[in-house]
């Protein structure tokens, strides 16, 4: 799948209002311009059908144009036929035209040369060049046919300096302004990516701040208390206070990457500290897992490290995926029954005793 | 006493060879007999091969993988337990798929080894914590119906719990827990690809008690398909 920036389809929004803008302003001048020169003069012409044809020909390459044009750009193909027809209706209808009056009765040079514009103008500049001077080629070549006089070369020229001029204009308009979109929509498209930059760099500022606060509440005391010397480090309690903490420190350190394997990573580092102690620890998973959401993931990994810091010599931790969510167990030889963290965040605890052997589950569900 | 049991080792590793030959030996009541021991399969074809209830099968012998071996194994007569240390689940449903009998990690070998073998002699289910953790990963189109108990069972089982202890979990006696256990493996048996194993092992359960034929989805719908169209013959054969 694409991802669609917001900044690409703003500039696809300008292109199309300027396509847009291009049709009409050929198919005015097509009707208007051409249509209406041809009806004003229609009795000079030589067959005012012949020429009515023409001008349909014409009408009808414009209407296919605009189909093309609207609907993306046209492949080079098809742009070329389109404007080839136009090209030859244009110097058909020079050739049909009374010599001498040719130009001043012409209809089909403008609207030949719109038609150009409009299936040409996304295409390079020196394209619709190639095409208006092969137009204006076969226009004087008609024109020198029925013989050439100063008259006749002065007309052709303020013609094709203002027609064509006009033309070149605004499809050099056109890519003028396509152009200004796009770099429109990039300099969006940066500062997207900047606003993305500065919230993600909130989140991990604030994680670590959160990480900062755990450690203030709970390790920081006893640190500080050991290095004072009002805590004796031979007493037992004090030092599963101690484990609990460095099991806790190790976690932190695994914390913080959202991977779909983050909870087992995160179970690993809890068990590091118990395995150190001398207990066998297993950790196995069954099935596709769900990810867990960081503060879910917390409430599990404080009852792994509640349990491991009771097992005596052998753990085994499980992760299944069940129907909506994960269950993830520990069986522990503890000798009694462990006291858990309370169920939070979606995370429902249970417990079981048996013998020596104590089994805990905690079960998240994704709903 | 009753009749032992003769087993074959097929394992690469000399160590692992003696370390199961000794499991064997310390059983108490010497139920099983090691009669044939050998680091590759080319012994167990043939006319001379020797004659064994059970073949305990390393699934990688010189680095090549030999679970598409097992289906040969089982034809020559052989029960198969996989002894492995390749956990995958989708290794294990291969390898039971294939006909073994029963699949033992290297981590379960000294607690289940044994009396995986004995199992498999009288062609009764016996699920480790290994396979039951592949059941429970099980999501390939064509897995059998499990119900709500049988998986349970299994997932508590596959946690780490004794069966007396699954069984206090969900209220039943550790027997039915067994029967759950048991039926979710025979499920099993009935699917897949067939094999004289597989045969054997759902005829002992259905013997036993353990799931009715109705149970069986397959095998009921393909005897219905035959009795409703006879013409059309008895189809999966």
């Amino acid at each position: 799948m694409t991802d669609v920036q917001p900044a690409t389809v703003m500039s696809g929004r300008y292109q199309r209002a300027f396509t847009i803008a291009v049709v009409v302003l050929v198919a005015g001048w097509h009707v208007a311009g051409g249509g209406g020169q041809l009806l004003h003069n229609r009795a000079d012409y030589a067959s005012f059908a012949f020429q009515g044809a023409l001008w349909l020909v014409m009408a009808v390459a414009i209407a296919v144009g605009s189909i093309l044009v609207l609907r993306g750009s046209p492949d080079w193909r098809l742009a070329w036929t389109v404007a080839i027809i136009a090209l030859v209706a244009s110097t058909a209808s020079a050739a049909a035209s009374p010599a001498g009056q040719m130009l001043a009765v012409s209809w089909a040079w403008g609207s030949a040369g719109w038609t150009g514009v409009l299936v040409l103008h996304r295409r390079r500049l020196v394209e619709l060049g190639w095409f208006l001077a092969a137009e204006a080629a076969a226009t004087l070549g008609v024109q020198a046919w029925d013989g050439l006089n100063r008259l006749d070369l002065a007309a052709f020229l303020a013609l094709l300096a203002w027609s064509t001029g006009a033309q070149i204009a605004v499809a050099a308009a056109v890519k003028a302004l396509d152009s200004a979109a796009d770099r429109a929509a990039a300099a969006a498209r940066s500062e997207d990516a900047a606003r993305e930059r500065a919230v993600t760099a909130e989140i991990i500022q604030a994680a670590r701040q959160s990480r900062w606060l755990a450690l203030q509440e709970s390790t920081v005391p006893l640190v500080a208390e050991l290095a004072s010397g009002t805590a004796d480090p031979g007493d037992p309690q004090l030092r599963v206070a101690c484990a609990v903490q460095a099991a806790r420190l190790r976690r932190l350190m695994a914390e913080g990457d959202e991977l779909p394997g983050s909870l087992v990573h995160e179970l690993h580092a809890s068990a590091d500290v118990a395995e150190l102690r001398g207990v066998a620890v297993e950790i196995e998973t069954a099935g596709t897992l769900p990810q867990v959401p960081a503060p879910a993931r917390r409430v599990i990994t404080d009852a792994a490290i509640t349990i491991l810091t009771a097992a005596r010599s052998q753990a085994r931790i499980t992760l299944a995926a069940v129907a909506a969510g994960i269950a993830v167990s520990f069986v522990a030889d503890t000798g009694s029954v462990v006291l858990l963290p309370a169920a939070d965040q979606g995370v429902a605890i249970e417990h079981q005793q048996d013998g020596g052997m104590f089994w805990a589950e905690a079960r998240w569900n994704n709903r | 006493m009753e009749q032992q049991v003769t087993v074959a080792i097929i394992e690469d590793h000399p160590v692992v060879t003696e370390g199961v030959a000794s499991w064997i030996r310390s059983d108490p009541e010497q139920r099983v007999l090691l009669v044939h021991t050998a680091r590759d399969l080319t012994g167990l074809h043939g006319e001379s091969r020797p004659s064994a209830d059970v073949v305990i099968l390393d699934l990688e012998l010189s680095g090549q993988l030999v679970t598409t071996q097992i289906p040969g194994l089982v034809a020559a007569g052989y029960r198969v337990v996989a002894f492995s240390g390749h956990s995958d689940a989708m290794i294990v449903m291969e390898t039971l798929d294939n006909g073994a009998h029963a699949y033992v990690s290297k981590e379960e070998g000294s607690d289940h080894l044994v009396e995986a073998v004995l199992a498999a002699a009288a062609d009764r289910p016996y699920v480790t914590r290994s396979q039951a953790r592949a059941m429970l990963s099980d999501q390939r189109p064509d897995r059998p119906e499990l119900s709500q108990q049988e998986l349970q069972a299994l997932l508590l089982w596959f946690q780490g719990m004794s069966k007396a202890s699954v069984g206090r979990r969900m209220s039943i006696s550790e027997n039915t827990v067994r029967q759950y256990i048991s039926r979710a493996r025979a499920k099993y048996a009935a699917t897949g690809r067939t094999a004289p194993s597989k045969d054997a092992l759902l005829a002992r359960a259905i013997e036993d008690g353990v799931i009715k034929p109705g149970e069986i989805m397959p095998y009921t719908s393909f005897a219905r398909a035959a009795a409703n169209r006879p013409s059309l013959g008895a189809p999966g054969q």
